[in-house]
């Protein structure tokens, strides 16, 4: 998927989300993983990881060395979604404690997601 | 997870649901709605026996789940029999399923396999195919809760 069919989806469910509130954290940290892996997908298009016809699905299903690539090259939006998976984990398919905190989490990592993906967008809008 | 545990989860992500729109929240209902179908499923299995309540969630890889310690909020990998199941058919259970699962499954899958075309990709529904969606979400619903005994007016 090109960058700006990722844009519009991630826009589309973060429009989404905002009918929920963070006591539905299920479904708020699911919304997180979907929006943000599409603006994931365009930082690694656009850093040339990965390319349009191969859209990463979950960060932790990366190969070795991809991951290790994007460590270094996108280090903060990597931690971010991993973050994010993690607490589908924990607080979706799992119960840990204070789901609404685990939601509120999760969006503040889908925040670190979309703005690294419009920072360079502004640079190179999608077209 | 235990049985309650699963069906207090069902009834918050199908409260969500009703925030959501089919035709417009397409992406995020189609995933709210598989996520409550697949804990009241787990719900069922458990009660049906055909899995185990054990204390321990899916992790992303199937059959690989996290173990938490409560005390630390931790959690440790672990390996074991098949407990919440991630999807309907993930993994595949020994034991065929009744009719009522088998058929909260089928419909399950419906909607499990909206997620490449809709969520990850950039098809458009159209109002037939939502409906269907609707649809196949009140009879994942209905034959689960028969399992279940649970009053759920979907």
């Amino acid at each position: 998927m090109n960058e700006s069919r990722h844009f519009n989806k991630a826009m589309r469910i973060e429009h989404s989300l905002q009918s929920l509130d963070v006591e539905h954290f299920e479904a708020v940290i699911e919304g997180t993983m979907l929006a943000g892996t599409h603006w994931f997908n365009i930082l690694l298009h656009r850093a040339n990881i990965v390319g349009e016809n191969a859209d990463a699905m979950h960060a932790e299903f990366l190969s070795v060395g991809a991951r290790r690539k994007i460590a270094v090259l996108l280090a903060e939006p990597l931690a971010a979604l991993d973050e994010i998976e993690a607490l589908r984990t924990t607080h979706v398919r799992g119960d840990m404690p204070d789901g609404a905190g685990a939601a509120r989490r999760a969006l503040a990592c889908l925040a670190v997601l979309r703005g690294q993906a419009l920072a360079g967008a502004r640079a190179e809008p999608p077209g | 997870m235990k049985i309650d545990t699963h069906i207090d989860k069902f009834r918050r992500l199908d409260e969500a649901l009703k925030h959501l729109r089919p035709d417009e929240d397409y992406e995020l209902w189609i995933w709210t709605a598989m996520n409550a179908c697949v804990n009241l499923l787990n719900a069922a299995l458990h009660r049906s026996g055909l899995t185990d309540a054990s204390d321990s969630f899916h992790t992303q890889v199937e059959g690989l789940y996290a173990r938490p310690d409560r005390t630390r909020g931790t959690t440790s990998d672990a390996i074991h029999a098949p407990g919440d199941v991630m999807h309907a058919g993930q993994p595949v259970l020994a034991t065929p399923l009744p009719d009522t699962i088998a058929c909260a499954s089928s419909a399950l899958a419906l909607i499990e396999g909206l997620r490449e075309p809709f969520v990850r990709g950039d098809g458009i529904p159209t109002a037939v195919e939502t409906a269907d969606w609707e649809r196949a979400y009140r009879t994942c619903i209905r034959e689960l809760s028969l399992v279940l005994d649970l009053a759920i007016s979907p």
